[in-house]
């Protein structure tokens, strides 16, 4: 133990060695590398900035000459106007019901979807899954005037309910679902069975939880989605207080003119939550993967 | 009282049979082994035991209870698998009570079970550890823990040694032989291993090619194995065929005569032996090197093990007779050898491969 202790440093120092000497040698490689990469990275990111600073300049200053990277004046005027004049606040509500609604019931159902298909045996299993794969290559456009009559009928526009059902068809979340519980060693589903667990047991306490890292990346991705979503929405809700975020800025542009500044505060903070929330969890989703990946070995 | 009762269990997967009529009847308390090459269907058996497989035909008791069309977990054996199966995102506590809350035993009883097979198995300080943190040989205790707190009429294990690594898997054996003494628990031990298979078993089921070839102690087994299957798969060297030119009565007793070689007397009876086709068997051991013995042969190959050393031992017609001699063998590859054959320990196998040996 002592000696194997003792070489692993010398092993792990000499091998970054090497690795600091090649690095040196791709240098000029590695440098016109970066600098293709930051001219690019620039001009995905430039808007984005040019957002954020013209959001923080007054109206008066947002149309000039000039190009000016900078505001002269910082302010937040824009902000308040939209959080004053707004229902942003009751927007960004609506959002987080309906989107944390969409994402909670489609992983449930897409989860239970997925492990029958994975792990059952029952007659038209395979028919089942065939329409499943079929569906996944129907867009939500295709549909929107059945979705619209539909829930019409059920009287659901304008309801949050009505917001959410037509966004719940995610078979690409069933698929990868599947992928995964059909990857899961069948010991462990024949050592539960042995253990008397029941179907349900099985699902919730062995395959859920073994794949816990694929359930995060699929919640995120899902919830992104549905805040993002804007043409359902935009189709289902006419009354301003059950508009989410992404179809009640466009209101913000209708009711008050053109005022770019008040504008772009309000797109800005339409994004903020998924922004934020990508960028804390974006280690975590690829992390995830890996560690559900790793169940396989 | 927990017997384990087959009868003529067939098993097959659509037009392909694995297992045909395989009976067998296995005392309460008995260490079992299957004992078989890859594929010949003794991980089915085992499988189909546990409730795994279905029968395609035949009848499972255990018990004295028909069972072979219950569920796994109403049938009241537990099973090791080859890879453990330990639920990697359980601790190793929750992996030995996974399977006594699902049947809703009373929390104290659950901790006080876990605790008792822990200590047993002297794995208590690993309690709290996620499998990923345990080594192969903790895994595997954990995997027999687990079979343990349900107090199961018997265990079923299938190669639970084939992960380990040599020394690991001697030492394992050992503590699954200690373990066997203490809790006189029925285990059916599932491996292509003949030592393990001679060092675990009560008695030894040695299967081939769909069916049981012989059911023996480990001693009957290696002694009178009962087909030609049996006596080159158990035993290392594997056992030397020569086949009989010619076979004469003497006084009773059996004597072989070899392409090129001074006939051997053997204490196999005379009467009822075929006299065609028929192969000679003998173990290195009982084929020793001597100046005046009656087969000779030139040295092909030579083994030296320490304690004993193997001659691989040309015949005149082809085939090749292992012979031991002792661990400081002058005999080097290339020398002739002559090789004095113990007819007490040998014994003949007719064309379909039956055994004939010396009476008992």
């Amino acid at each position: 133990m002592s000696v194997a202790d003792s070489r692993n440093p010398a092993v792990d120092a000499s091998g970054t060695a090497t690795a600091q000497r090649k690095l040196r040698a791709f240098d000029i490689g590695g440098l016109i590398l970066t600098l293709i990469t930051l001219v690019f990275a620039i001009i995905w990111a430039f808007p984005i900035y040019w957002g954020v600073i013209t959001s923080l300049k007054p109206e008066s200053q947002v149309i000039s000459k000039t190009v000016e990277l900078l505001p002269r004046t910082w302010t937040f005027d824009a902000y308040w106007e939209v959080f004053a004049n707004t229902m942003i606040g009751r927007w960004y509500v609506n959002s987080l019901v309906t989107s944390l609604g969409v994402t909670a019931i489609t992983l449930v159902t897409s989860a239970l979807t997925a492990y029958a298909l994975s792990q059952l045996r029952f007659p038209g299993r395979t028919v089942l899954w065939y329409l499943i794969l079929a569906s996944f290559m129907v867009p939500l456009t295709a549909l929107i005037v059945n979705h619209f009559i539909l829930m019409a009928q059920l009287s659901l526009i304008n309801t949050w309910m009505g917001v959410i059902l037509p966004q719940l068809i995610h078979p690409v979340v069933i698929i990868v679902y599947k992928n995964f519980f059909d990857s899961v060693p069948k010991e462990y589903r024949e050592a539960a069975k042995m253990d008397s667990a029941s179907e349900w047991r099985i699902f919730s306490r062995i395959y859920l939880p073994m794949n816990w890292g694929v359930t995060t990346a699929l919640a995120i991705v899902t919830f992104i989605g549905a805040w993002n979503a804007f043409l359902w929405p935009f189709l289902a809700v006419s009354k301003p207080d059950m508009m989410n975020v992404a179809v009640g800025i466009t209101q913000v542009n209708d009711a008050f003119g053109v005022h770019y500044a008040r504008d772009l505060a309000a797109a800005i903070l339409a994004a903020l939550l998924v922004a934020l929330l990508y960028l804390v969890f974006q280690r975590r989703v690829t992390q995830a993967i890996m560690l559900s990946a790793g169940v396989k070995g | 009282m927990s017997d384990i009762v087959l009868k003529e269990v067939s098993k097959s997967f659509g037009a392909v049979s694995v297992l045909d009529k395989v009976s067998m009847h296995i005392q309460s308390g008995e260490f079992i082994v299957f004992l078989g090459p890859s594929g010949c269907g003794k991980s089915t058996l085992l499988r189909m035991i546990a409730g795994l497989e279905d029968v395609t035909e035949g009848e499972i008791h255990l018990g004295g209870r028909r069972v072979d069309q219950l569920p796994p977990n109403e049938r009241g054996v537990a099973m090791v698998f080859q890879n453990y199966a330990l639920y990697p995102h359980m601790t190793v506590r929750d992996n030995m009570s996974f399977g006594l809350q699902n049947v809703g035993t009373p929390k104290p009883e659950i901790i006080r079970r876990v605790d008792d097979a822990a200590r047993m198995l002297e794995i208590t300080q690993l309690l709290e550890r996620k499998p990923a943190q345990l080594s192969g040989g903790q895994r595997q205790r954990v995997a027999i823990g687990r079979a343990i707190v349900r107090d199961p009429k018997a265990f079923l294990l299938d190669e639970p040694l084939s992960n380990l690594d040599a020394g690991l898997r001697v030492r394992t054996r050992l503590e699954l032989a200690q373990l066997h003494n203490r809790i006189r628990a029925t285990m059916i031990f599932v491996t292509h291993d003949q030592t393990e298979a001679m060092t675990l078993a009560t008695r030894i089921v040695v299967m081939n090619n769909r069916r049981i070839e012989q059911i023996g102690t480990p001693m009957e087994i290696y002694s009178r194995p009962a087909t030609r299957f049996v006596a080159g798969f158990v035993g290392s060297p594997a056992m030397s065929f020569l086949p009989v030119t010619a076979v004469s009565d003497v006084g009773g007793k059996a004597a072989f005569s070899f392409a090129g070689q001074t006939p051997v007397t053997t204490s196999v009876p005379f009467a009822g032996l075929p006299t065609s086709s028929l192969t000679f068997g003998i173990r290195a051991e009982a084929a020793l090197v001597d100046p005046n013995g009656a087969i000779e042969g030139v040295a092909d190959v030579v083994e030296r093990l320490g304690e004993r050393s193997l001659i691989y031992t040309r015949l005149a017609d082809g085939s090749t007779l292992v012979a031991e001699d002792n661990g400081v063998s002058t005999v080097q590859a290339g020398d002739p050898v002559r090789i004095a054959i113990d007819g007490n320990a040998a014994m003949v196998f007719d064309d379909a491969g039956k055994a004939y040996h010396a009476a008992a």
